[in-house]
């Protein structure tokens, strides 16, 4: 794997497997990335009725130890962390101090003393930054660049092929978010029932000499090759907010209606709870649009009987529905005729029920 | 190497010329770049243009992009099935996949446009 000099472009242990299978590759977040392999839609509808396979080893991971790691990312981050199972995995947040949203990210409680965490890559440095400044006991270890990586396998077909992949028993992670150790010819591997597409599935933590054998074995046993730019669009079918979008610093968890993230937020002590706990209901809510055939992209105004009332954070096409969908940020409790300013071109857009394509990933 | 019977803009538009008519298109470098297209916005027939002005609007799953015009001119014809059959540009974009054709004042109207060979480098640079 490449050194992390800020002249160096990063690239995953499975570069040359992307590039083999045709994929563009893309700079993303200082690693370079498959985007798609050829079709985002046609990878799209893959992870909807088969499985899809994406390499999300760019990904930062970072990993906590010791008596006191609980205690102290419960207080560090959103979420509470110290009522976390082990063997369980959870969404939060790291929130600054008036509330808003630093990154987003999943904890998995790997035993009592010690906590595995994803992070999203353009955010890793200052993710690493903030945490180990709020940390005084707990072991902090960046494991990013240590030559092992993500893989996820999701939709319809991803417990069967990973069942077939590990030989041993099927009986894994038998609900959402359930952490699993199973074998294969390489080694134990370790997974989690996650993912970024709402689909059943799941997150596949390799070590380095893991990596390159799973990848191309469940690509063998009938999972198709996923990109960045399906990625995108599976998550926002689903509706599952994107850092740089729907949550930025000037966004709270209570703004993006992602309380679920930041459990217990109205008793508990952690960095933004007070800030939290002295706002008033939010005055903007994420709502939901469908198109004709245009995509509203990012930054396009929203319009509501002709008065303007917010802005576009994420569109793409999306292949499920076979129509353009986007998110956006509106006045809260606006009803209408809703338009979007398309490049100085008004269009209708139709206020949909979020999420667009419902979850099997608890199913 | 792309066709060498047409002229071509760095924005990745060609222009071919038949008498005073000029066809034009986006080249498949730029379709391929796009990627899978959703939407295409052409103008009307008598909308007059400039040399370089934005005459429509391609759009893929990926990105919105301008579609220039190589020559100066009145639009004298548009593809009209092109917006509702987009696998006609997307896989055959330098023919049946043409946008406009554009009457043109006179022989000069490509003076200045890129050949193929020129072109080939613009590609080899963004690739």
């Amino acid at each position: 794997m490449a050194t992390s000099s800020s002249e160096t472009i990063l690239q995953t242990p499975l570069a040359s497997n992307h590039e083999g299978l045709g994929a563009k590759m893309v700079p993303f977040a200082g690693w370079k990335m498959p985007l798609d392999y050829g079709s985002i839609l046609g990878e799209s509808r893959a992870v909807r009725t088969t499985a899809g396979l994406f390499d999300v080893s760019h990904m930062a991971r970072f990993l906590f130890k010791g008596p006191q790691a609980a205690a102290e990312l419960d207080a560090a981050l959103g979420g509470a962390i110290m009522d976390q199972p082990v063997g369980k995995a959870r969404y939060t947040m790291i929130l600054q101090d008036d509330g808003g949203i630093m990154d987003d990210l999943i904890t998995y409680r790997t035993d009592e003393d010690e906590i595995f965490m994803v992070l999203n890559a353009a955010n890793r440095h200052r993710d690493w930054e903030i945490l180990t400044s709020r940390l005084d006991q707990t072991e902090c270890c960046d494991l990013t660049e240590d030559g092992g990586g993500i893989l996820a396998i999701q939709g319809p077909h991803a417990h069967k092929i990973l069942a077939e992949l590990s030989g041993g028993g099927s009986d894994f992670c038998p609900a959402f978010l359930d952490l699993g150790q199973i074998p294969s010819p390489w080694g134990d591997l370790f997974i989690a029932r996650t993912g970024y597409t709402g689909e059943h599935g799941y997150e596949i933590f390799v070590a380095a000499e893991q990596i390159v054998p799973v990848w191309e074995k469940l690509l063998e046993l009938g999972a198709a090759p996923v990109g960045l730019g399906s990625r995108d669009v599976l998550r926002l079918e689903a509706c599952l907010a994107l850092y740089g979008h729907e949550i930025h610093e000037k966004i709270t968890p209570l703004d993006a209606g992602l309380r679920f993230a930041i459990k217990g937020w109205k008793t508990r002590e952690f960095v933004g709870g007070d800030a939290l706990r002295a706002m008033d209901e939010p005055t903007i809510e994420l709502a939901g649009f469908t198109a004709e055939k245009r995509v509203p992209r990012e930054g396009y105004a929203i319009f509501c009987d002709g008065e303007e009332v917010g802005e576009i954070c994420s569109g793409v096409y999306s292949a499920t529905l076979d129509r353009p969908i986007a998110t956006g940020y509106i006045k809260k409790g606006v009803d209408g005729a809703f338009t979007v300013d398309y490049r100085g071109k008004q269009l209708p857009v139709e206020r949909s029920a979020m999420p667009f394509v419902a979850h099997n990933s608890r199913g | 190497m792309r066709p060498e019977d047409r002229s071509y803009l760095d924005s990745h538009e060609w222009a071919k010329l038949d008498g005073d008519i000029a066809t034009i298109g986006i080249t498949d470098f730029a379709v391929e770049q796009l990627g899978e297209l959703v939407y295409l916005d052409l103008p009307d027939v008598g909308r007059t243009l400039e040399r370089g002005e934005a005459f429509g609007e391609v759009e893929s799953v990926k990105a919105v992009s301008d579609v220039n015009s190589p020559v100066a001119g009145e639009v004298v014809e548009t593809n009209d099935g092109l917006p509702d059959d987009l696998e006609a540009l997307q896989n055959d974009a330098l023919n049946g996949g043409w946008l406009i054709k554009v009457k043109v004042s006179g022989p000069d109207a490509l003076s200045g446009l890129k050949n193929a060979a020129a072109y080939e480098e613009v590609v080899a640079s963004e690739s």
